[in-house]
């Protein structure tokens, strides 16, 4: 088969590349462009308020280079997980860009919209057929955590950018999507090695990542050959080393050598890396080991509640040695004085961390007892109602600068408070309450494409 | 006796998802790759103790072709639950600066 070549422009719709890298490597002739366009590190607030966590700007601009080239050229455009988490306002936001873009430039195109966000309906079913597991430590999935649930999104693979592609588009907008299905779903259809196509997109989907130097976010090109693949930078003034490539598969995953899919694993275990020229690596002998089950991860997060949050330094030397006793007894006597407001102890979560102790570690630091000469203190509070967590913030504070302790001489003030006002109060935060995965028989099922004309 | 932070030049940690924390050791040269995995040093009740688990919660694997050794263990908190202090697990590595490897 003639080599099929695509290119990753960014690791992070919005983290950017530099024009010169995607203005070579279009040069080249592409058969494909594609970015993520979303991850999970970042924590599970922008899956639950459903915003991205970079700029609409920031995404704007590598969004318009991108749409430009590939109607120029005549190729698909694939991003996945839109906005970051793949939920429906997220992915919304990357459609109005696109469209934003496409009237400035009068582009026309047909555009595939392919939604991730789950029905607490079809979890329900599915979780009585006993067709959902968990990912790991985590509760197993109930009725009452699905209810609980703010926002749950499935993780699509390869087949649902393939019937878009199918149907037409040239531009896919995914919502939640494996990574490495955005830059497999091509090269799979039409017929490479799959064990060569898991493996290439695992690399390419990072982009910048594999490149020395790591100068930020560039693009990287990717091409197919029938027995290997080959991977390079998109700049001129970077280059790809063995080391980094095979390095790669480390990064964010358990195992090296066995990377899950929806179908599969991508086994890397005789792989082979070798450097053919000063910017190309070369790599074969990857295999993909398909499973006679589909499964689609889930991800979903629940609402923790308003959190409010304070920052101080502690310098007195008396304080700091006593300072796990004295933030007991803080505890107790904030608790105290929310009851007298009437705030029960379940209403509100006070947390208080030592920075310079522990804070970073917690229980699992070996050198808590090597406190410096100063700590600082994080403290915040969660509940449900933005007010009670501001009213048992400030009782905290209070607390804090003013409680005695045992040999006590500051007696004006406990704490150096570096800001006035000092109580941040930072909205509605979430936690992770599904990390699981789902049986399935249809992989096109539970994500609907939407197919518009720009 | 060599400590792993002079021996190492990659000692990272990091999310492996939402629920697991990895930990990678890279090493420059293959000799001092193999000097650490033959030393037998690094395993699972080394870092079961170190991070207050047990030892079948931790999974190290080799991996020869990037001189990297890749272990991972459960994330003390979900990232992003209300106790978690390390959102990407980025700096849950320091306990292994100080292991000792025989020479």
């Amino acid at each position: 088969m003639q080599p099929l070549r695509m290119m990753a422009t960014t690791g992070m719709l919005g983290y950017g590349y530099t024009e010169e890298a995607f203005r070579r490597g279009i040069a080249q002739g592409l058969d494909f462009i594609a970015a993520d366009g979303g991850s999970m590190d970042p924590g599970p607030h922008y899956l639950g308020e459903g915003i991205p966590f970079v700029s609409r700007q920031a995404m704007k601009r590598d969004i318009s280079l991108m749409l430009e080239a590939a109607i120029d050229q005549g190729i698909p455009m694939l991003i996945g997980s839109c906005g970051g988490g793949g939920s429906e306002p997220q992915l919304a936001l990357v459609r109005e860009l696109v469209e934003e873009v496409a009237a400035e430039k009068d582009l026309h195109f047909k555009m595939a919209i392919i939604h991730s966000e789950q029905s607490r309906e079809s979890l329900k079913a599915r979780r009585a057929d006993g067709k959902i597991e968990s990912l790991g430590p985590i509760a197993e999935l109930t009725d009452d955590v699905i209810d609980a649930s703010h926002r749950i999104v499935g993780m699509m693979g390869v087949e649902p950018f393939q019937q878009a592609l199918r149907d037409g588009a040239q531009v896919v907008l995914a919502g939640r999507a494996t990574d490495a299905s955005i830059f497999s779903a091509i090269p799979l259809m039409r017929g490479y090695d799959p064990g060569l196509c898991w493996h290439l997109s695992k690399i390419i989907e990072c982009a910048g990542q594999v490149v020395t130097p790591r100068t930020g976010q560039d693009c990287v090109l990717g091409t197919i050959h029938d027995d290997h693949f080959l991977v390079e930078p998109g700049h001129p003034d970077k280059i790809c080393t063995r080391m980094k490539i095979a390095a790669h598969t480390l990064y964010e995953n358990p195992s090296p050598y066995h990377l899950e899919e929806p179908d599969g694993t991508l086994v890397t275990t005789h792989a082979q890396y070798e450097q053919i020229s000063e910017r190309v690596v070369k790599v074969s002998g990857s295999r993909f080991e398909p499973t006679n089950r589909y499964t689609v991860k889930l991800e979903g997060v629940k609402q923790s509640g308003y959190r409010t949050v304070f920052m101080a330094g502690v310098r007195d030397p008396i304080l700091i040695s006593v300072i796990d006793e004295f933030i007991a007894a803080c505890h107790t006597r904030v608790a105290g004085e929310a009851a007298s407001l009437g705030i029960a102890p379940n209403d509100y979560r006070l947390n208080i961390r030592v920075y310079g102790k522990n804070a970073t570690m917690g229980p699992r630091e070996p050198l808590a007892d090597q406190v410096g000469h100063e700590v600082g203190l994080l403290v915040d509070t969660l509940a449900d109602d933005p007010e009670i967590s501001k009213a048992v913030l400030a009782k905290a504070r209070y607390a804090l600068l003013h409680t005695d302790f045992p040999g006590r001489k500051c007696i004006s003030g406990n704490l150096a408070i570096p800001f006035s006002p000092s109580d941040m109060p930072v909205g509605m935060t979430y936690e992770f309450s599904v990390w699981h995965r789902m049986e399935i028989k249809d992989p096109l099922e539970p994500f609907p494409i939407e197919m518009i004309e720009v | 006796m060599a400590r792993l932070i002079d021996l190492a030049n990659v000692l990272r940690s990091k999310n492996a998802g939402a629920l697991l924390c990895t930990l990678d050791i890279m090493f420059e040269e293959e000799a001092v790759y193999k000097k650490v995995c033959d030393s037998g040093v690094l395993e699972p009740g080394l870092i079961a103790k170190l991070y207050g688990i047990s030892d079948n919660e931790v999974s190290i694997i080799p991996y020869d072709v990037a001189y990297a050794i890749k272990i991972t263990i459960p994330r003390l908190h979900k990232s992003g639950d209300p106790d978690d202090s390390d959102i990407y697990g980025a700096q849950q590595h320091a306990p292994l600066l100080d292991i000792e490897i025989p020479d």
